[in-house]
């Protein structure tokens, strides 16, 4: 990863830990369903590609993407002059940080419990 | 690990693992402290037990019901009246508490009987209340008596009332953290799905983790109304018992206080498929786009957007007039656990503070997680303090003001650190955008206060200043502020109503939507 990715992924980061609480759901399985469920819809609305929201589990998601989505391109214009594949591998890059930060590198020990 | 060890508690090694600095370049990978865990001996804890955070915390604002402990007196006292939790029902769930009374000869002997004649001698000084909440305690949980047994004996013989029963006793967690897990779980087992509401919108919610502080869900059920959402049932907070039965009918979970509520969301996500949507009620930036997160998923953005650009339009000014006067004053943002990181960034992003410090009594790391992923670098994060370090903290930091509850907060006044009331609130509601305004006058008042003039003073020692009177707040607060934000005719301080829930109680005005067709027929 360059150096510029390293940086704009933790712009991006920076604003989903301060701004969203999407992420920190309680356990591990269910952190990893958030963070792919709303990153997922966030880059297929940057990437302007349609979106299936008929469940309200996925609509759950997208009202979270659209809003993220929407900071994205108003905090960080840099984001608007983007490729369509370089959206996708700067998410991509986005996602495995996040699971880093809230799952696999996670140092809170309640996240493995199996019960709510 | 950045670990911080406080020089009170070197006595106590195990404490060191409870507080961190978040340093610069620091994650939550390497900077979280441990939490939930049962407290250390020695370290004299600022917690509740599991009985009060069933009770007290989260079954007590139901309005409509007769809240009794099954136990010693002193455990139903201690929770009482100690919270701002009103109603639109004329604060039943205030003015009165009950308690069976258990003494030493109904430990020997059981309790039980007490338990039916206290059930039954309630309902009958309350002809009105049909509903009942009993809270186990240590006392009764110890001896073994069977609160559902008695439970189900009256509902037998009073058809027309329902009982609710929370196995809660004190020593049930680590802290009150566990009395809202077991309350939560309690409820979605044994009384979701046991009624079937009248759907009135297209839009239907539940409001769970709201526990209507000085007014806070009345504000947030106002905006709901003004889209035109139905709020099935609020959990708990100048909430109905029935309405709780019926949360199984809502197209959305919307949860603010996740700590204390998460469970009957997950549960009501599994259960019945209920999609869950946390938002943040506090400040003008989080409330906005929780309320537009709303309107997208009902396809109704259009009228949250209208909502959110006339309260901004309204109130932004009076926060600016505060944020100029509160730039760079240093806050310890002590509260009890959601608090923690509703408002680390958006206090200082919105009213221009400096949180130097955030701790929990009962939080657990996932608390901590959001709380310093929000604060700013150089914060000290603490779980579980002691009051000892409290004030080493105070000393070591020196805020310019405390968020926290009444206990510490009034050791942090002996000090002469200002502090507000972050549970109950001053003079909230601090939810909506008014309600923010309020939370900034607040904090304004209490740092620039003339009583610290005198307070401050010690007056076996210190001279009393006698030839000038005291300065007033605004003297202090504009002394150093540039000509054109003091002399600005668009930033305006608060000048708002004490009493702003009476209003939104009486009002009637709300817009009717067309319900759609098919979901009206």
């Amino acid at each position: 990863m360059t150096d510029m990715t390293k940086d704009r992924v933790e712009q991006l980061i920076d604003y989903i830990m301060k701004k969203c609480l999407w992420q920190f759901h309680s356990r591990n399985w269910d952190r990893e369903r958030q963070n792919k469920g709303i990153l997922g819809m966030t880059t297929a609305l940057l990437c302007d590609e349609p979106v299936d929201i008929e469940d309200p589990k996925e609509r759950c998601y997208w009202v979270d993407a659209v809003v993220l989505a929407d900071a994205y391109r108003t905090r960080y214009p840099w984001i608007n002059t983007l490729s369509k594949d370089e959206i996708r591998e700067l998410m991509a890059a986005l996602h495995a940080r996040l699971d880093h930060l809230t799952i696999t590198g996670s140092l809170n020990a309640e996240l493995t419990d199996k019960n709510y | 690990m950045p670990y911080h060890e406080f020089e009170c508690s070197t006595c106590i090694p195990e404490r060191k693992q409870h507080a961190v600095v978040k340093a610069p370049g620091e994650d939550l990978t390497s900077c979280l402290p441990l939490g939930y865990l049962n407290t250390i001996p020695g370290s004299i804890s600022e917690r509740g037990c599991a009985y009060c955070g069933a009770k007290h915390v989260i079954g007590t604002p139901m309005k409509d019901v007769i809240h009794i402990s099954h136990g010693p007196i002193g455990c139903t006292y201690d929770t009482w009246q100690t919270k701002r939790y009103i109603s639109d029902n004329g604060n039943f769930q205030l003015r009165y508490t009950f308690a069976t009374d258990v003494r030493e000869k109904h430990i020997v002997f059981g309790a039980e009987k007490l338990l039916k004649q206290n059930i039954i001698e309630a309902f009958k000084a309350h002809p009105d209340i049909k509903r009942m909440t009993i809270y186990q305690t240590c006392a009764t949980a110890l001896i073994g008596d069977d609160i559902d047994a008695i439970a189900g004996e009256v509902m037998e013989e009073m058809p027309d009332v329902d009982i609710f029963v929370c196995n809660s006793p004190g020593f049930a967690g680590p802290s009150q953290s566990g009395g809202h897990h077991k309350i939560n779980i309690a409820w979605v087992n044994n009384k979701v799905g046991t009624v079937e509401p009248e759907i009135t919108s297209d839009y239907v919610i539940n409001y769970v983790g709201e526990y209507n502080i000085q007014g806070d869900q009345e504000v947030m059920l106002d905006f709901f109304k003004r889209m035109g959402i139905q709020v099935l049932s609020t959990f708990t907070g100048n909430g109905k018992y029935d309405d709780l039965r019926a949360m199984h009918r809502a197209h959305l979970n919307v949860l603010e206080c996740a700590r204390s509520a998460e469970y009957i969301c997950n549960e009501l996500r599994v259960r019945y498929g209920i999609p869950r949507l946390d938002i943040d009620g506090f400040g003008f930036e989080p409330l906005s786009a929780s309320l537009r997160k709303i309107g997208l998923f009902f396809g109704i953005e259009d009228r949250a957007q209208a909502i959110i650009d006339e309260e901004t339009r309204k109130w932004k000014p009076a926060l600016d007039w505060y944020k100029e006067r509160l730039k760079g004053k240093k806050v310890c943002l002590w509260p009890g656990g959601s608090k923690l990181w509703h408002w680390a960034n958006v206090i200082e992003e919105e009213m221009g503070v400096r949180v130097v410090s955030v701790y929990t009594k009962f939080g657990h790391q996932g608390d901590m997680e959001k709380g310093i992923a929000r604060c700013s670098e150089g914060a000290l994060a603490i779980d579980d303090p002691n009051e000892l370090e409290g004030l080493e903290a105070l000393e070591r930091l020196k805020p310019d003001v405390i968020f926290t509850g009444k206990r510490p907060g009034e050791v942090a006044k002996k000090v002469g650190v200002p502090y507000l009331n972050a549970h109950a609130y001053h003079n909230g509601p601090y939810k909506g955008y008014e309600g923010w305004v309020r939370f900034a006058r607040d904090i304004y008042n209490a740092i620039y206060s003339p009583i610290h003039q005198l307070a401050s003073l010690d007056i076996s020692k210190d001279p009393i200043p006698t030839s000038h009177g005291f300065m007033t707040p605004e003297m202090i607060s504009d002394a150093g502020l540039d000509e054109a934000v003091r002399a600005s005719d668009v930033l305006r301080p608060y000048t708002g109503k004490a009493d702003i829930i009476t209003p939104l109680r009486e009002k009637t005005d709300y817009p009717e939507f067309p319900r759609r067709q098919s979901a009206a027929e």
